[in-house]
């Protein structure tokens, strides 16, 4: 990867931010090609998979329990927002909510944290063996799934049940982080290195302070992507915290669906209860985190 | 040999790396080695009972005639899964890509929808098409009642990993839309003109140039999605439970055997025989991801 390509690829991030709405604010536009009829085809028929599912959901979340067995699927004529007070009472959803907040962003930042401090000096060969410590990197991509192992060693440390526990499994998975890193850090100019040592600059504050503001898309990305992995798990979560108290918000809906079977109405309410905070964050949020990821990946 | 240091004494930089070494080797490469270690003992989930070793024992469990029909099906369902979800996600996510990529107004937008799936998370995700195939009300149960058919979904044995796979790919279709599509406006814009210039068709573009300046994008979109999916278990979980056998992925039987799930209860299950799987697991995908890494890296090189 050379450093014209990530200069090239930063840019084209960038860009991907506008909307292209200036483009379209150029007068006397090209008339619509054949292929550009086929694309808003095709993405009408996406965005009909993708919104119908959420639009059916809040149609479901405004049927009392009887209107949903003599009518399940049309459109719902009593607008009961019971269901909404009900799952909010019975589901304890703000403490879930707060608990993956809490698992996802320590551990998303302190695994980014590790990737960046193993990644630099590898990637410049300020260590002996660099070579070999970059296989470590993607031998640590292909581990085998160690559930039974994890959970013997959490328990062993008597952090079975803890959320540090459970936070510091989860920042281990490193996954593509040190390789996506030592990767950009390529694009940046070694002279930098040495006109900052120079100027007096130590190798800490130089890595956590001057490095970063360079190479933000790359950490950005090893943080959602780490992000995703930790919000989105069930399974380490289910073995690891068994109190229910400490269940991030994937395990607790899905307790939350064990209980109310078919009561689809509150389902329904629940499931909006906890994706409405999600949706909002991601509306603000998503030009960072869908820039982010398409900046820096890269094999 | 190392590379000349510019910040004097090396001492903080080896303090930061051994840290972050050690923590990585403790909780990630310690685990992940002791699964062999433990695959070769009858270690069970109850803490503090003697735990004796016992050999290749494990192993032939995983080939005995008891065991062998319901392992070979739960191998054969995840590499149906991996290979469905790698080729269908990867095809449909280039094709939005491109389609975005094609000038049209509020790209934007639609690129946060299909994005979407990845925030909202896999118990969100499984609720909703449980919700939808729900096979007494749902609305996919009315249009199987249009045509006089009807389905358990979920529940049909024939029809539950087809939408497993399907929930698979709705859910990580946005983070494949997003590689290609930075992929795609890294390419120049002017090779689009040139090629048009000499009459190639919008079909002869995609394949004589886009699908060509694409090849390290699709390698890394191809391989993060065949390690992901031949090793993914968390939407079958959801949608279908740990024991059901139509879905039964290897991943899922791990987690089923390391802890109960409904079948034994969960503290005499024998985690041994859970890491003999995960070893078993292992060895497959590290034989098909070097496969295919290879493959497409000679690939790349032919482009």
């Amino acid at each position: 990867m050379t450093a014209i390509e990530n200069q090239r690829r930063a840019v084209s991030v960038r860009s991907t931010g506008d909307t292209g709405s200036t483009r379209n604010k150029r007068r006397g536009r090209p008339p619509v090609t054949v292929g550009q009829v086929i694309s808003y085809i095709f993405i009408a028929i996406v965005m009909v998979l993708y919104l119908f599912p959420l639009v059916f959901l809040v149609n479901t979340a405004l049927k009392s329990n009887p209107e949903f067995f003599s009518n399940p699927v049309g459109i719902t004529r009593t607008f009961d927002i019971g269901n909404f007070g009900v799952a909010w009472q019975k589901g304890n959803f703000a403490a879930y909510v707060l608990n993956s907040v809490l698992y996802t962003a320590v551990a998303a930042t302190l695994s980014t944290v590790v990737s960046l401090v193993l990644a630099f000096p590898v990637s410049r060969g300020y260590l002996k063996h660099s070579r070999l410590w970059y296989g470590m990197f993607v031998v640590l991509l292909f581990l085998p799934n160690a559930l039974m192992t994890q959970f013997q060693l959490l328990l062993r440390l008597g952090l079975y049940d803890t959320q540090l526990g459970y936070i510091l499994i989860m920042a281990s998975g490193l996954g593509v982080g040190p390789l996506i890193i030592s990767g950009y850090v390529k694009s940046v100019p070694k002279e930098l290195d040495e006109a900052a040592a120079l100027d007096g600059v130590g190798y800490w504050r130089f890595l956590f302070t001057f490095l970063p503001s360079l190479i933000k898309p790359v950490l950005a990305t090893t943080f959602i992507l780490q992000a995703i992995g930790v919000w989105n798990d069930i399974i380490l979560a289910t073995i690891m915290l068994p109190d229910p108290a400490k269940s991030p918000v994937t395990l607790g809906l899905f307790a939350f669906q064990g209980t109310y079977t078919s009561q689809w109405g509150l389902l329904s309410a629940a499931t909006i209860i906890v994706a409405t905070p999600l949706v909002i964050a991601y509306i603000f949020l998503q030009r960072y985190l869908v820039g982010g990821v398409g900046g820096a990946v890269k094999g | 040999m190392s590379e000349f240091f510019p910040f004097g004494r090396r001492a903080s930089m080896r303090t930061t790396f051994s840290i972050g070494v050690v923590f990585v080797i403790v909780f990630a490469l310690v685990p992940a080695v002791s699964v062999l270690v433990l695959s070769f003992t009858d270690i069970r989930s109850i803490p503090y009972i003697p735990v004796n070793w016992i050999g290749f024992d494990n192993y032939v469990t995983f080939f005995s005639a008891a065991k062998l029909g319901y392992n070979i099906q739960a191998l054969l369902n995840t590499l149906v899964f991996a290979l469905a979800v790698t080729i269908f996600q990867n095809g449909i996510a280039l094709l939005i890509a491109v389609a975005l990529n094609s000038k049209i107004k509020g790209r934007t937008f639609y690129r946060a929808v299909v994005f979407m799936p990845t925030v909202l998370g896999v118990t969100v995700i499984g609720l909703i098409w449980s919700l939808i195939f729900n096979p007494s009300a749902g609305p996919a149960a009315s249009i199987w009642k249009l045509f006089g058919a009807n389905s358990a979904f979920f529940g049909d044995q024939h029809l539950a990993l087809p939408l497993v796979i399907f929930v698979q790919i709705w859910s990580g279709l946005g983070l494949a839309v997003v590689i290609f599509l930075a992929g795609i406006q890294a390419i120049p814009e002017d090779l689009y003109e040139v090629a048009s210039i000499d009459g190639a068709s919008a079909w002869q573009r995609l394949r004589l140039v886009t699908i060509p300046l694409l090849a390290p994008s699709i390698t890394a979109n191809v391989l993060l999605c065949i390690v992901g999916s031949l090793q993914s278990y968390q939407i079958a979980y959801v949608l279908t439970g740990p024991n059901n056998p139509a879905t039964q992925l290897l991943s899922l039987a791990i987690f089923s055997q390391t802890f109960g799930g409904g079948n034994a209860s969960g503290s005499s299950a024998s985690q041994g025989y859970a890491a003999a799987i995960s070893m078993i697991q292992f060895v497959i995908v590290g034989i098909i991801s070097l496969a295919v890494l290879v493959y497409l890296r000679k690939r790349e090189a032919r482009m």
